[in-house]
């Protein structure tokens, strides 16, 4: 009964560890800000835009033909993303890097159902992430037409260097914003913790109602200036009484 | 940390004394009395100062509690029976060479071994030499003649005693005292220790004055302490 929770209980718990909380939230925020601004290496995204259709098609407006050009885009997906085209990629631009790391950077889809395929590389430099997709579809282009027997591959919007890049990972403000929530869940988990296992007496009503005892009164902390204080008073006492004390 | 606690330990802070107007010495005085209610009723001239585990404020309490006390003109002697970890002599800058055992021992007269402070009115006994049966002392006749003599010579005898869940000793003292008042710090006394020490006290046939709350939190100090029938 007593572990019954309501919004007043919260609000004073929260209030009682609102330092806590905030600095936990504070903490997170800082360091996911740090750590997204300074320790994560920026990815950038470069995307070519492509058109492919069958060449043998004789109307290519057919709803059918655009149907199962559709359902080929995903094959031609999978093409892009294998060996036979990434591993000619990798030769031409003399890239340093396994077929397998590539293959990751490597992201194809078509857009909103369109027969438009667009090929998106990410990659810590974005001329090299631009040339890499742009090698991509000339690679696709001319192997394309052995494997599926496709000569109309149409570059719509080739890959291109913009000249101040915004990279798309990390996004400072955005994991920010997820650790400050994050945080501030953790605090709230803590306090919540905290007070369920603090068993201690704080209030003359703990004293009254819970140890069932009358409480005679209480004695405040003693900050830190009151301490000096009294240090220093006790040292200017301590020389009135001094014949006292070496007396006794 | 270590070095505050030792600070904090031999200071004991007598606020009461140094710096009467403050709202600590006020608070003090609230709480004598309040003492002074729960025993109008009885003559109580000796009190004991305990709490459930150590380092809870017992010695600031009662040093403090004395001092007020002597100010209301009152001839007042405090006892310092926590012989095994004495600390009311520091507090009033003495020496502890003699004190409670030699009185116990018959080596010295009360009034041989009471030292008076700065403090008008107010006289301390300390421990004197760490003995090897503390609780036997304590429990011996002698202890009880002690007892009755301070309190031809004075108006209250206070008396600091070990922590009650440690040792037995003011348990024995409990039984000994007009009056037991028992000191718990804020935050930190866990209510089941808190609780254990009651019972002790009561089965040790103490009459429990009330509860003294040490080192509260100022910010918690909101709602003023309403003394009577809710």
């Amino acid at each position: 009964m007593e572990e019954k929770l309501n919004l007043r209980d919260l609000y004073r718990m929260v209030k009682k560890h609102l330092v806590m909380i905030v600095a936990i939230t504070i903490v997170a925020m800082v360091i996911s800000g740090v750590v997204s601004k300074f320790a994560i290496t920026p990815i950038y995204q470069s995307s070519t835009q492509i058109l492919v259709n069958q060449a043998d098609s004789e109307n290519i407006f057919d709803v059918n033909v655009v149907k199962s050009n559709l359902e080929l885009i995903n094959t031609y997906s999978v093409i892009m993303k294998s060996p036979l085209i990434l591993e000619k990629v990798i030769k031409e631009l003399d890239l340093n890097r396994d077929f397998e790391v590539l293959y990751e950077q490597v992201a194809v889809s078509s857009q909103e159902d369109s027969q438009v395929v667009v090929i998106s590389v990410e990659d810590e430099n974005q001329e090299t992430a631009a040339n890499i997709a742009n090698s991509i579809t000339k690679v696709f282009e001319s192997e394309i037409k052995k494997v599926m027997k496709v000569d109309n591959v149409n570059v719509l919007y080739p890959a291109m260097v913009k000249p101040n890049p915004e990279p798309i990972k990390p996004q400072p403000a955005l994991n920010v914003v997820v650790a400050g929530l994050a945080g501030l869940f953790l605090g709230i988990g803590i306090a919540f913790t905290r007070d369920y296992f603090d068993n201690t007496i704080k209030t003359e009503a703990d004293i009254e109602n819970k140890l069932g005892l009358p409480a005679l009164g209480s004695i405040t902390t003693i900050n830190e200036t009151g301490i000096t204080s009294t240090v220093a008073q006790m040292k200017t006492k301590k020389k009135d009484v001094g014949g006292k004390m070496s007396g006794s | 940390m270590v070095h505050k606690k030792h600070n904090e330990q031999r200071s004991h802070k007598l606020v009461t004394h140094l710096n009467p107007k403050s709202p600590i010495s006020e608070q003090y005085r609230t709480i004598r009395t309040n003492i002074h209610f729960t025993s109008i009723n009885e003559t109580m001239q000796t009190y004991m100062v305990t709490s459930p585990m150590s380092g809870e404020g017992k010695t600031t309490t009662i040093t403090n509690l004395g001092v007020v006390m002597a100010q209301q003109e009152k001839k007042v002697l405090i006892v310092d029976a926590d012989t095994r970890k004495p600390s009311v002599h520091y507090s009033f800058q003495r020496h502890n060479t003699k004190g409670l055992t030699n009185v116990l021992t018959s080596q010295l007269s009360l009034r041989g071994a009471v030292i008076s402070t700065a403090v008008p009115n107010l006289d301390i006994l300390t421990s004197g030499p760490i003995p090897p049966n503390p609780s036997e002392l304590l429990a011996s006749p002698q202890m009880e003649q002690l007892l009755k003599e301070a309190c031809r010579h004075y108006d209250i005898v206070l008396v600091d005693t070990p922590p009650v869940l440690i040792v037995s000793d003011a348990q024995i003292m409990a039984n000994r005292c007009h009056g037991s008042i028992l000191v718990v710090n804020s935050g930190k006394t866990e209510l089941d220790s808190a609780n254990q020490a009651k019972e002790a006290l009561v089965h040790a046939k103490a009459k429990l004055l009330g509860v003294v709350l040490n080192r509260k939190n100022k910010r918690r100090d909101k709602t003023f302490y309403y003394y009577g029938p809710q």
